[in-house]
């Protein structure tokens, strides 16, 4: 269901991404995570296109975290900033948070080691259906992300949707 | 917070395969977030003044990426970027599995098999037209070589589509000189280490200019600095 990757870059520290449907209580888990009481990422699943795209945010933001260059607060906070392809933090928490009428949320937890209890926590919190991590491409807004990203037809052409979106994440510091 | 030098990059990179060793990068491969990836790494530079190392350092890993990612919106293939370790100057991307050098297939094909000049001619058409979108873009490769050219494979029936790899010399510019030259560095690169390919190379050349929008001044400078050897621009 939940899927776990171990960073090869931080070999202590893995991420585990859950999805989750038929959320009823998407109000209350981002007040939650505001207030800083949920140790996770709650992310908009329709903005993803691939878990992949998760672990490329979640391994800049624990870089970026360990090397002290982080542009947000926490770890969480970075790794639903490094989602968007520009620089603007208010932006993305918009874009890529969660609201309160959601109703699928993908949880993002950094750990190091036994992750039962912590994935057991969550799940206690969220009031909805776990399904499998791979199931968020059918969830994925593509038109959305599209737009978002400014995917150019060209570009569409001659690779993947998730190549794109990767691509911009790993390089907007800079353009 | 202090701002540390992560070392992640190296210690990944310790047990990682090096692939090749130039005299400004190293290039491994590696599995990262399960995916095949290479890895180029700028190191220190001794004999440099650190401070200016550090700047340029800095400045080529930034130049390599942004021309990646330009020439992919415009449809060019390059290996996707996975992240950027600014602190190592390491640069992780997409390993171009199933594909092999322009380099190596005309050499095979020179080698093996004379009845395939057809092939050979498509090949150069191809080349010569994403050479011209690349330019159309304004992306100067910089090191322009049959090496850096990748012939992927996308079907069984033989279908292939180009990839351009090693975008650690490039940049962005406008200068049909810039373009010139960097013709005139693949051309020189090609006759030396493809012997008797003139006419394919010309064909390479026609399929540009019939390609790109702004062939003809490129061309006209490429045969000036033809005439003269290149890098002697009195533009500052």
């Amino acid at each position: 269901m939940h899927l776990t990757h171990k960073l090869e870059l931080f070999p202590d520290q893995k991420v585990t991404q859950m999805l989750f449907k038929e959320v009823k209580n998407a109000a209350e888990l981002r007040q939650s995570a505001v207030e800083g009481k949920i140790n996770a990422a709650l992310i908009n699943p329709t903005m993803l296109v691939n878990p992949f795209q998760v672990l490329v945010a979640a391994n800049k933001a624990v870089h970026l975290q360990k090397t002290g260059k982080m542009k947000t607060r926490s770890l969480y906070s970075e790794i639903i900033f490094n989602l968007s392809p520009n620089n603007n933090i208010s932006e993305a928490f918009k874009r890529f948070g969660i609201s309160d009428g959601d109703t699928s949320v993908m949880v993002v937890l950094v750990h190091s080691e036994d992750e039962s209890k912590l994935l057991a926590d969550i799940t206690a919190r969220v009031s909805g259906q776990q399904v499998p991590v791979e199931d968020v491409s059918s969830l994925s807004d593509q038109a959305k992300i599209k737009k978002l990203y400014k995917v150019t037809p060209l570009e569409e052409k001659s690779g993947t949707l998730l190549d794109a979106v990767v691509c911009r994440m790993a390089i907007k510091d800079v353009m | 917070m202090a701002q540390e030098k992560s070392m992640a990059a190296p210690d990944l990179l310790r047990r990682a395969k090096l692939l090749k060793q130039g005299a400004e990068a190293r290039v491994y491969r590696a599995e990262f977030l399960g995916k095949p990836t290479i890895v180029k790494e700028r190191f220190p530079k001794r004999y440099r003044h650190p401070v200016l190392d550090e700047k340029l350092t800095h400045r080529r890993t930034v130049q390599e990426v942004r021309s990646i990612l330009r020439c992919r919106r415009a449809g060019i293939s390059a290996p996707v970027v996975y992240f950027v370790d600014y602190t190592s100057h390491c640069i992780f991307l997409e390993e171009i599995i199933c594909s092999i050098t322009v380099r190596d297939h005309i050499a095979s094909i020179q080698q093996c098999d004379t009845s395939k000049d057809s092939e050979l001619e498509q090949l150069a058409e191809r080349v010569g037209q994403i050479l011209a979108k690349m330019h159309d873009e304004d992306v100067v490769h910089g090191d322009l070589t049959t090496s850096n050219i990748l012939l992927r494979r996308i079907t069984e029936s033989g279908e292939y589509d180009l990839v351009l790899i090693d975008f650690g010399l490039s940049y962005i510019s406008a200068l049909p000189e810039d373009k010139g030259v960097d013709l005139y560095v693949l051309e020189k690169a090609f006759l030396s280490t493809h012997p008797n390919t003139e006419a394919l190379f010309e064909k390479l050349l026609k399929s540009y200019t019939a390609s790109s929008k702004k062939s003809s001044a490129v061309i006209k400078k490429l045969d000036e600095v033809r005439l003269r050897g290149r890098k002697r621009s009195m533009v500052g």
